[in-house]
């Protein structure tokens, strides 16, 4: 667009210079990853090794300063599940090496040691971590029924992530202002509302929500090493109980019931067919859902939004109806790159339906199947490695000599 | 069949046996999905930044407002090469304007961050002055409608945090806003 000639200057006028920053952001970001890997050393040396919570409190407050003020908390692991599999289907989009490691180095530590990733490295754990003073219990009926949410948050995240919709764990992110100084006032209040509740009992966003948490827990089940409360046996005394504010100690339980083996397998074959009507159930009902999800994507809502202008005309065009118009496209364009969205929607959602089914399935399982112990012991999948029990057991406690 | 049957019977060692696969199967897909990702990283020009394309971008005025930070991280960018040093600017006064002064009620910028600094005659040289700027973009749009469109919006990368979605182009109606790489983080309209 040129209305106006370039001027021809007298009196020997030169432009000014203009200066443009090119981020660094390439070296920082390995900085991060070695200091990713350094606070989970640090951590699984403290938990595994040590037995003692104060390396814990340390790397929490070092990870709210690090990760969290000096880098704005952004990008995190949690987010990082959405470019991941955004990389895995998508030809255009590619994730730089870094991003990579935050999401798989996490996940490496917990195959060996557990959680150590949320004990204090992660900075919404450290928040939630260092404001924590009570333990308060929640009953196990409903943590389970509140635990299904973070595998429907990743299911739900995954889907609108591979159709490159929106990444709803940074939209909906609960923390993230504390660090940027600044947000909307919804998540703000939601935030200021997780970390009063976190006073009162364990981590709320790490038990309820977080989708990356959920991950970790599945990987913290089977790890090599594992957070034990002691090294030496448990005596039953039941000082550790209460300690632990995410209840993921548990006491010692007889099986009343001794089941005769018969009896076990009918059970598991009941299990066994129910599984793939819950699979069903959720497959059905995503897939009719899907054309309605697709809405989430920006192509979809604007075509939308173009067919019901030309219903219904309206003299003042929306601002996106404005933009589409004037960059001289055609509704059959956006037709066909909407076909193309839905299509992937559509297949999308029977593999998140069906994996909804499968958790559905098995937290139930999970909560019908009751499994004996006989001494006090961590759930490692529940525990977030903070440290707090190892000093109530007396067994922990140098002896008097 | 028989030392299956022995596994059966101790449920110690049959728990050790399923932990076994289960860490295999966790360790093996978690390679598989390190090693289906390595090959797509990039770790120089992977597009990890976020810039606004000013050819698309209709200066909606969503900018301003939908930045995560307070002061949104988009500014104005004065082109300098391509603006025409008009008096009679279409970025600078409002089109309504009574008077061509300085006079609040006749400028465009809410901000007063637009300044002019007389050249020669007939030209003046426009400037932004970035730490009143607030993105909103009235002075781009005045200018795309009647000069030579040299005002545009751009993400100033050292105020922009980065986020891993950026907020903005969620919202934005034209679409301007994508991840660009670090080797072309500014759409300048002198270069473009
Ligand atoms: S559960 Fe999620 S939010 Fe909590 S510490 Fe772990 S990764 Fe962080
Ligand atoms: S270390 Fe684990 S089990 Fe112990 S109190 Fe902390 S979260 Fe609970
Ligand atoms: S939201 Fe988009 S169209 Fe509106 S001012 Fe920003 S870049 Fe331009
Ligand atoms: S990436 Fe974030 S900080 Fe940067 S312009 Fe977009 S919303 Fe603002």
């Amino acid at each position: 667009m040129n209305r106006f000639p370039k001027p021809d200057f007298e009196s020997g006028y030169v432009y000014p210079q203009q200066q443009f920053v090119i981020p660094n952001e390439v070296l920082w970001s390995y900085i991060d990853i070695a200091v990713l890997v350094f606070l989970m050393g640090f951590v699984t040396w403290a938990l595994i090794k040590k037995q003692i919570r104060w390396p814990v409190v340390l790397t929490s407050v070092v990870s709210i300063f690090y990760f969290g003020f000096f880098r704005n908390g952004c990008v995190c692991g949690i987010g990082a599940v959405q470019n991941v599999v955004l990389t895995l289907v998508s030809d255009s989009y590619s994730i730089p090496l870094y991003l990579l490691l935050l999401f798989t180095l996490p996940l490496v530590f917990a195959i060996f040691f557990g959680r150590v990733f949320c004990a204090g490295v992660c900075p919404f754990g450290a928040l939630q971590e260092l404001v924590n003073v009570k333990n308060w219990k929640i009953s196990k009926s409903v943590s389970t029924v509140l635990g299904v949410f973070p595998w429907v948050y990743l299911g739900f995240a995954v889907l609108f992530a591979v159709t490159n919709s929106r990444f709803i764990i940074c939209r909906f992110d609960p923390f993230v202002w504390i660090f940027r100084f600044g947000g909307e006032l919804p998540l703000i209040l939601f935030g200021v509302l997780l970390l009063i509740f976190s006073v009162f009992t364990g981590r709320p966003f790490c038990r309820f929500i977080c989708p990356y948490g959920a991950i970790l827990s599945l990987f913290s089940k089977i790890s090599f090493r594992q957070v034990k409360i002691t090294k030496k046996e448990c005596i039953n005394c039941s000082l550790c109980h209460n300690a632990c504010p995410v209840d993921a100690i548990y006491p010692p339980y007889q099986n009343k019931v001794n089941e005769i083996r018969s009896k076990g397998v009918h059970r598991i074959l009941r299990y066994v067919v129910f599984m793939p009507l819950m699979v069903a159930a959720g497959v059905t009902i995503m897939y009719m859902l899907s054309d309605k999800i697709s809405r989430v994507n920006n192509d979809v809502r604007l075509y939308d939004m173009a067919m019901g202008n030309e219903t219904n005309h309206s003299n003042v065009l929306s601002l996106e109806l404005e933009a589409f118009w004037g960059r001289e496209q055609t509704l059959e364009e956006l037709a066909v790159r909407v076909e193309e969205v839905q299509k992937g929607f559509r297949i999308w959602s029977i593999i998140i339906g069906a994996f909804f089914g499968l958790v559905i399935a098995l937290k139930l399982i999970h909560l019908s199947t009751k499994r004996g112990r006989k001494v006090y012991d961590i759930s490692s999948a529940e525990c977030v490695g903070c440290g707090r029990c190892f000093s109530y057991c007396p067994q922990n406690q140098k002896k008097i000599s | 069949m028989k030392s299956h049957k022995r596994v059966n019977h101790n449920p110690i060692a049959r728990r050790d046996f399923l932990k076994s696969c289960a860490r295999a199967l966790a360790g093996g897909s978690l390679l598989a999905l390190f090693g289906l990702t390595i090959r797509k990283t990039k770790a120089k020009d992977a597009s990890c930044f976020w810039q606004i394309d000013p050819t698309k971008c209709t200066f909606c005025g969503r900018c301003e407002t939908n930045c995560v930070k307070l002061s949104s991280a988009v500014k104005s960018v004065h082109a300098v090469k391509v603006c025409g040093y008009c008096d009679l600017c279409g970025g600078y006064y409002r089109t309504n304007a009574k008077e061509l002064n300085t006079a609040a009620e006749n400028l465009l910028c809410p901000t007063g961050a637009i300044q002019r600094k007389f050249v020669e005659e007939p030209f003046f040289e426009y400037s932004i002055s970035e730490d009143l700027c607030n993105g909103c973009g009235k002075c781009a749009k005045g200018c795309n409608a009647f000069g030579n469109g040299s005002l545009f919006l751009q993400i100033k990368q050292e105020l922009c945090k980065n986020c891993n979605e950026c907020q903005i182009s969620k919202v934005c109606p034209a679409h301007a806003i994508s991840r660009v790489p670090v080797s072309n983080v500014y759409h300048l309209i002198d270069t473009l």
